[in-house]
């Protein structure tokens, strides 16, 4: 295994589902087989304040949060914590800002929005296909494992168009 | 945590894997009240059908159930946050000098940068102070390895151990290897009198004991792979502990390391053989100089963080400037803040409270969130239970203030059932809220004796507050949904104008409630 660490960062507010997508990102590294480290804060994240978090994985990761500056993939899903989050990607990293929008139009239901941003992430990192399905298996109830298997694979399509 | 967990691994945070650990080593009973980050301990816990796991009233009643449950033979855990410690403090002292039967660990999460907490305590000191052994893992891998450790060295040692992890530890998720759960063969409960009962001539026998075990327990701080030395570059040696250590390895990863895993006692020959192979030696560390002030007293010289960097928490960009000795920068954070509910009854209540120009003695919990401007209408937050104190303290020296409390249902019940009492028995008067949403909203919803469920969801003794309320001593108890706002206005301005000590008890289910 390569000695690259990936370093991810989610951001938002509270309700969002990111530390959901951050939970599906994690699981399916794990998966691919690498040593992972996801931090994040709750607690208060019920309340609607700042949620982030973030996903280091690679062969042997120590740190769980990601250092300002070594993001290789920002994923926010709201505007105002881009802006207070974007000093966290590194100078070529993969922004998914720009996917915000058309993402939001191409969902029906507005809670589709973590598993699509998931969907378009994966585009972007070295874990094939069969472990996010099996990430989206271990973190969701049985009954909404296909509707978001399908949801995430409107999104991997963006990622990689 | 996922339906996964018949699988060989998982990806757990610090506080999950600590519960699989403690289960695969054969633990019994588990006891808490929640406080973020240590609340998914018992969750977790109380997840596995063979154990007997509990949300109890406060952290001392936990503490001492799960000690008496480790006395009797079985192995028992207590978990809590570091403010939690400081109301089971009582319990936990004398614990140290009756030791236990079968083993018994206190867990507790403290939390640097305060991210749900009203301070930042470092509980490392208590270790000192209490004389019992602590255990520190950095990692959510060390913290299922650690616990299992912990259970063999209270047995071995005849001690409780705590075992502290931070906010950065309990909430970090890793993939972690699931093992078997082995039970250890049950000892046999027997009254011990001197060991077991301290009254003074006994409790001077134990405390004899107690230092001959420090002794013993700090042989093997010297031995344990928990503190290991990775020999690396000679220029530069860090002395460290926790996720300081991860966030070091990240910014020198070919420095030479003591990191250390069981904090207390300390290893002063491991230290001191550490500190011969570097050039320069570093103790890096969060919150409070404990292994700084200790390392200094073996008379070794080292470069420690700067005291501004004694607040708040470590991260991994902050430690150049840790390293270097400099000033902590101040950066005003811009996070959104958190604030209550759009749906939330405690809207309504502090409405009123504000529409009537109160001053409120607070409490702990989602309604502290009311001192946010443009409300700002909760006056105090010190500790669990004290808005029914602070209303009776504040009388005194300003009797010609418009002065309430307020309590939720779940605090009012940790601690705030004493403070009435103790009004009504000194003549206080005044009203105190019981904000009541039936559930311990601010850690996630979990049952309390008020919810009439268990911590399995499980119908038990429902705790019938305004009966409860009455015994205590209060004058007048009356139950009303705050969001009926005419009838609620005209309850409070009745109320408040009587020479009475009044009890509100404003009930209104929390939105958020787990169905």
């Amino acid at each position: 295994m390569e000695n690259k660490i990936y370093n991810i960062t989610f951001g938002g507010t509270g309700g969002q589902g990111i530390l959901k997508a951050a939970e599906i990102c994690g699981w399916a590294a794990m998966y691919a087989g690498f040593h992972i480290k996801k931090s994040e804060v709750h607690g208060m994240a019920q309340r609607g304040g700042s949620v982030e978090s973030h996903v280091r994985f690679g062969k042997q990761v120590f740190s769980p949060i990601v250092q300002q500056g070594w993001a290789d993939v920002l994923v926010c899903f709201h505007p105002e914590e881009h802006e207070r989050l974007k000093t966290f990607l590194k100078p070529d990293g993969k922004d998914l800002i720009e996917y915000l929008d058309k993402a939001q139009k191409a969902i029906e239901n507005p809670r589709h929005l973590n598993v699509f941003l998931v969907g378009v992430l994966s585009a972007f990192l070295p874990i094939k296909p069969d472990f996010w399905q099996q990430a989206i298996e271990a973190t969701f109830k049985k009954k909404y494992v296909d509707e978001n298997k399908g949801v995430f694979l409107k999104g991997r399509e963006m990622g990689q168009s | 945590m996922s339906k996964n967990s018949l699988s060989k691994k998982a990806l757990l945070s610090g506080d999950e894997a600590l519960a699989f650990g403690a289960y695969e080593a054969g633990l019994k009973v588990a006891c808490a009240y929640p406080g973020t980050p240590s609340t998914e301990i018992l969750e977790t816990l109380a997840t596995f059908p063979d154990l007997d796991v509990q949300w109890s009233v406060n952290e001392k009643v936990a503490y001492e159930v799960a000690l008496g449950a480790a006395i009797s033979g079985v192995r028992s855990l207590f978990a809590c946050k570091h403010v939690g410690l400081n109301v089971a403090l009582d319990p936990l002292m004398t614990s140290s000098y009756t030791g236990i039967l079968a083993g018994f660990v206190a867990v507790v999460c403290d939390d640097p940068g305060m991210h749900s907490s009203q301070n930042e305590e470092d509980t490392r000191w208590i270790s000192i102070f209490s004389k019992l052994p602590m255990l520190e893992p950095a990692s959510p891998r060390e913290a299922k390895e650690f616990i299992k450790q912990a259970f063999e060295i209270s047995e071995k040692f005849d001690t409780p151990v705590i075992l502290r992890m931070t906010t950065r530890v309990a909430h970090t998720k890793e993939d972690i290897i699931l093992g078997q759960r082995v039970v250890p063969p049950q000892p046999p409960f027997e009254r011990n009198i001197p060991k077991y009962v301290m009254v003074p001539g006994n409790a001077y026998g134990r405390h004899i004991f107690v230092e001959e075990r420090l002794k013993k327990l700090k042989s093997l701080s010297e031995k344990t792979k928990m503190n290991r030395i990775e020999a690396g570059d000679k220029k530069i040696g860090f002395i460290t502990s926790g996720v300081s250590y991860q966030y070091l390895k990240e910014n020198y990863p070919d420095a030479s390391y003591l990191k250390l895993g069981m904090t207390y006692p300390f290893c002063d020959d491991k230290i001191l053989a550490f500190a011969k192979t570097v050039k320069k030696l570093y103790v890096i560390e969060e919150l409070d100089p404990f292994l700084e002030e200790h390392v200094k007293s073996l008379g070794l010289k080292c470069q420690a963080k700067d005291p501004s960097f004694k607040i708040g928490e470590l991260l991994p960009e902050l430690i150049p400037a840790v390293v270097k000795g400099e000033i902590k920068k101040e950066i005003k954070s811009v996070k959104r803040k958190p604030r209550l509910c759009p749906e939330c009854p405690h809207w309504a209540t502090f409405a009123t409270l504000k529409k009537l120009d109160f001053y409120v003695a607070g409490d702990i919990g989602c309604y502290t969130l009311a001192c946010l401007p443009p409300t700002s209408a909760l006056h105090s937050c010190l500790c669990m239970g004290a808005g029914v104190t602070f209303n009776e303290g504040w009388r005194k020296g300003a009797p010609d203030k418009k002065i309430v409390g307020v309590v939720g249902d779940s605090t009012f019940v940790h601690s705030g059932i004493t403070g009435l009492i103790n009004a009504a028995y000194n003549k206080a008067k005044g009203v105190i809220f019981i904000l009541d949403n039936s559930t311990t909203a601010m850690t996630g919803g979990q049952q309390n004796p008020a919810t009439g469920l268990t911590i399995r969801n499980e119908p038990t003794k429902k705790l019938i507050l305004e009966d409860l309320c009455k015994a205590c001593g209060a004058d007048n108890v009356d139950v009303i949904d705050p969001k009926n706002r005419a009838e609620f206005d005209a309850l409070v301005e009745k109320r408040v104008n009587e020479n009475a000590l009044s009890v509100i008890i404003s009930r209104h289910p929390c939105k958020l409630i787990r169905q």
